[in-house]
């Protein structure tokens, strides 16, 4: 079982954290009103980034955890990254021109299903 | 700097609970990743779409929200560090109702953005206010990620509620797996935060 | 006698309220075989109809709504839960030396899970089914199907929390439950397949969670997220869905292969050859087989860059099956073999699954798919692995450890000839869809032209054969159940902790903390035969 010392330690770091992540967020938040083309994404996500890492680490305890646990997010994460990264090679590779229906132009406002729909 | 300075052993055995825990938060990153695909999808295809309909979105609410979201994930955090601690476990139900509570305001911060949004005719149908292509499919995406996120808040706020009420045996053990559980929909959050709220907010 | 898990509460409700992992398996058993009988009754009624060339014996709208509602019961209702959610119930625990799995409340929970999901699908059925394919590919599911979509997605969409909750269980009993001898490398190889198998339930199957939501999401809502008029993409669809899809396959192979592993060298005899090769191969099938799914995809739309770089992963992912073909093999040499009806279906598994695999292959070559996608061949191919493969397996299992579930033993010669009636009408049912796939007969036709009625007559002939060796089982061993002559502990005098205890089991698994052998199945060739006359 934790000590006093223990206790107030563990309460600062937690304070230290919060207080980091706020900063994050009002860093990611200005730095979406500056013009930076397409890496405001890259700075909001990488943003995003570090405040998951403080989260997981201090908050979630991955810090103090086993080769085990640690795997489990690892795993987690890796497969989520093959989804993103192989349904990305067909995106960034597939050439693909709007059909006639998708000019802005045409775009029919309202959209109506087909008469006798079941759900 | 001392508070982070020493690092307990890592233990060997996992505990069951913890291990089953974090198994299921690794399925629930592929749950909510398939809104990922979805997302990175229609960014990259439609882009003005995209930034129209996030400027949309009550930036000011959203971080606020953000704001709370992760003042809760310190003090659940926070509860679980006194429970462990035979002096200051008299704090933990307390700490743990203002977990909740952070959650629940979380949740109506949420139902008033939502309210405005479908004052302002921002739900996708017939009569979506907005006519850049790819702007309806931003909003179709935002109130189902957010809608997800919002189940899974409700789930949590219970779960919490019923440990804050618990006695120490039933609490033991299930209040970290529990806090596991808050951070991981916390995370989820902190991602959802810059992919809806913060495209283009500049001009 | 002394009691049992059976014996232990002879109520319906105890049953209904069991946390028993062995009790909860029979539950599912007894599941899985009333939705594999309606599944089966649809593709009955596929084979009737596809007997004659002209659509008269349904209309077509019919015809759709059976090959809907047959893929969606075999996949999801039968061959996802079957091997993991019986045998692996019921072993699991006992092969490593445990009471029970780690969460046995939550196991109880998996099973009413599946019950709900399937009871919600089958009402979708009734009430007039859908007609999609089990695929439900958008824009024809989300827009402009006149069926019951959103009931059966919801059904499909409940069982699957039951697949992901069953998984975590394995994964958690697995790392945490083992007997203390029991290193990694000391499981028998029908735990590693439960174990690959559950990483693919937890990682995958929330994928197709959220794509059966985005689904009943745009047809409730009309969100349009795969309505390219709204900017939305129809293939986003097909890559969420095969990426559960996909790995999905391995769900339902990888535990068959376990069940083979662990019959094999007990019916030869031989301690599996390569054992750590064989574990691995699981593992490595279980992570390639995630980097396949634009496979289903090379015609869809897929860039050609994308579908060059599945189509090499889907090579690869062949390697370690192969080497899994090749141990098996290797292990039969110099053996003592018994044929007895585990053998027959394990190695009728071994050919088959081979037959399957391999034309596998000529569907991964983007050239030769263009021409085969969408034919019979597709179809022969899938259910060469799947029939031929994981339902040959999952019999196998049932029949190798039914003496330890229920503690009788079943004829056997009647079980050896359902086993040669199964593997005679599967091959006469599929093989000639190999051939009407290569002349071009697309797959979810119900009328065709008159050039391929020969082979179709074929096929629903052995439709009716292999019908007759799965109803055979079905009244042999229910027959044993009252009748069969009782089985010792090891009727096949197997290696493995779950035959160190009585049969049936007690509820606590073992009246003495099992011995863990020093290596995995050390059997021996030249050991005089031990399995006792009665198991003959």
């Amino acid at each position: 079982m934790a000590d006093a010392r223990d206790f107030h330690r563990t309460a600062r770091m937690l304070a230290i954290a919060w207080i980091a992540l706020l900063a994050l967020m009002l860093t990611s938040l200005g730095s979406a009103y500056l013009k930076l083309g397409p890496w405001n994404m890259v700075a909001g996500l990488v943003i995003a980034a570090i405040k998951a890492a403080i989260v997981a680490w201090l908050f979630m305890r991955l810090r103090e955890a086993g080769r085990l646990i640690r795997a489990v997010a690892v795993v987690g994460l890796g497969v989520w990254v093959i989804l993103i990264a192989l349904s990305g090679i067909d995106y960034e590779t597939r050439s693909m021109t709007p059909a006639a229906v998708q000019r802005p132009e045409q775009l029919p406002s309202p959209r109506q299903g087909p008469p006798g729909r079941r759900s | 700097m001392s508070a982070i300075a020493t690092v307990p052993e890592p233990r060997d055995e996992p505990d069951i609970g913890k291990l089953g825990m974090w198994t299921f938060l690794a399925s629930e990153v592929l749950f909510f990743g398939g809104l990922f695909l979805a997302y990175l999808y229609g960014r990259t295809h439609w882009p003005q779409g995209w930034a129209t309909a996030s400027r949309r979105t009550d930036v000011v609410l959203g971080t606020l929200n953000t704001a709370v979201l992760l003042t809760s994930s310190a003090v659940v955090a926070l509860a679980v560090a006194c429970e462990e601690d035979a002096k200051r476990r008299r704090w933990t139900s307390r700490l743990l109702a203002l977990t909740a509570t952070l959650g629940v305001v979380f949740l109506v911060i949420k139902g008033v953005e939502w309210h405005a949004d479908w004052h302002e005719h921002l739900f996708p149908g017939a009569k979506f206010a907005l006519d850049v292509p790819g702007a309806q499919e931003f909003f179709a995406l935002y109130f189902v990620m957010t809608g997800l996120h919002a189940v899974h808040m409700i789930v949590g706020i219970a779960v919490l509620v019923v440990l804050a009420r618990g006695r120490d045996w039933a609490r033991a053990g299930h209040l970290e797996i529990a806090a596991l559980y808050w951070h991981f929909v916390d995370l989820v959050w902190i991602f959802f935060y810059p992919l809806l709220y913060l495209v283009e907010r500049h001009g | 006698m002394i009691s049992s898990y059976l014996d232990d509460g002879l109520t319906i409700r105890s049953w209904l309220t069991t946390t028993d992992h062995k009790r909860i398996a029979i539950l599912y058993a007894i599941a899985i075989t009333a939705f594999f009988f309606v599944g089966g009754a649809a593709a009955t009624i596929i084979r009737l109809e596809l007997a004659t060339p002209q659509g008269d014996l349904v209309s077509h709208d019919a015809y759709n709504k059976l090959f809907t509602a047959h893929g969606v019961i075999m996949v999801w209702l039968f061959l996802i839960p079957s091997i993991p959610s019986v045998l692996g119930n019921f072993l699991l625990p006992l092969m490593i030396g445990a009471k029970d799995l780690a969460f046995p409340r939550l196991n109880l929970a998996s099973w009413y899970l599946y019950v709900a999901g399937g009871l919600v699908t089958l009402e979708a059925l009734f009430l007039g089914g859908v007609d999609t394919g089990w695929t439900f590919y958008t824009p024809y599911s989300t827009m402009f199907s006149n069926t019951y979509v959103v009931l059966t997605l919801t059904g499909v969409f409940i069982t699957g929390f039951s697949s992901i909750l069953t998984g975590l269980n394995f994964i958690v009993t697995i790392h945490t439950l083992r007997a203390k001898a029991m290193g990694w490398f000391k499981l028998p190889l029908f735990a590693w397949g439960m174990y690959a198998t559950s990483l693919i339930l937890m990682l995958a199957t929330p994928v197709l969670a959220i794509t059966v939501l985005l689904v009943i999401a745009e047809r409730l809502f009309q969100i349009g997220i795969f309505d390219p008029a709204f900017g939305g993409d129809p293939l986003l669809f097909q890559h969420l869905f095969w990426f559960y899809s996909h790995p999905a396959v391995y769900v339902m192979i990888l535990p068959a292969m376990g069940v083979v592993s662990e019959i094999i060298p007990c019916f030869a005899r031989r301690p599996i050859f390569g054992y750590r090769s064989m574990a691995y191969a699981i593992m490595t099938i279980a992570s390639v087989g995630f980097l396949v799914w634009g496979h289903h995809m090379f015609v869809s739309g897929q860039s050609l860059t994308a579908s060059m770089v599945f189509s090499l992963l889907s090579f690869i992912v062949a390697i370690p099956s192969a080497i899994k073909v090749f141990n098996w093999t290797a292990t039969l040499y110099k053996g003592s073999i018994r044929f007895d009806a585990p053998m027959l279906y394990a190695l009728g598994f071994v050919g088959l699954f081979t037959i399957g695999g391999l034309t596998g292959l000529f569907l991964a070559s983007l050239a030769l798919d263009v021409h085969l996608t969408d034919t019979y061949f597709v179809v022969a191919h899938f259910h060469y692995i799947m029939v031929g493969g994981a339902v040959m397996a999952y019999f196998a299992g049932l029949h190798f450890w039914w003496p330890k579930v229920t503690g009788r033993l079943y004829p056997e010669v009647w079980s050896r000839i359902a086993a040669v009636i199964v593997f005679i009408g599967f091959n006469l049912t599929f093989f000639p869809q190999f051939l009407l796939g290569i002349e071009g007969m697309p797959r979810r036709y119900h009328s065709y032209p008159p050039q391929f009625q020969v082979l179709n007559l074929f096929s629903s002939a052995g439709a009716g054969v292999l019908a007759i060796g799965y109803l055979m089982p079905l009244v042999y061993l229910a027959w044993s159940i009252r009748h069969g002559a009782r089985a010792g502990d090891n009727p096949w005098a197997a290696k493995g902790l779950e035959w160190q205890t009585r049969s049936p089991p007690p509820t606590d698994n073992f009246d003495t903390p099992p011995t863990v052998p020093d290596t995995v199945y050390d059997y021996a060739a030249d050991e005089p035969d031990p399995t006792p006359e009665a198991a003959r």
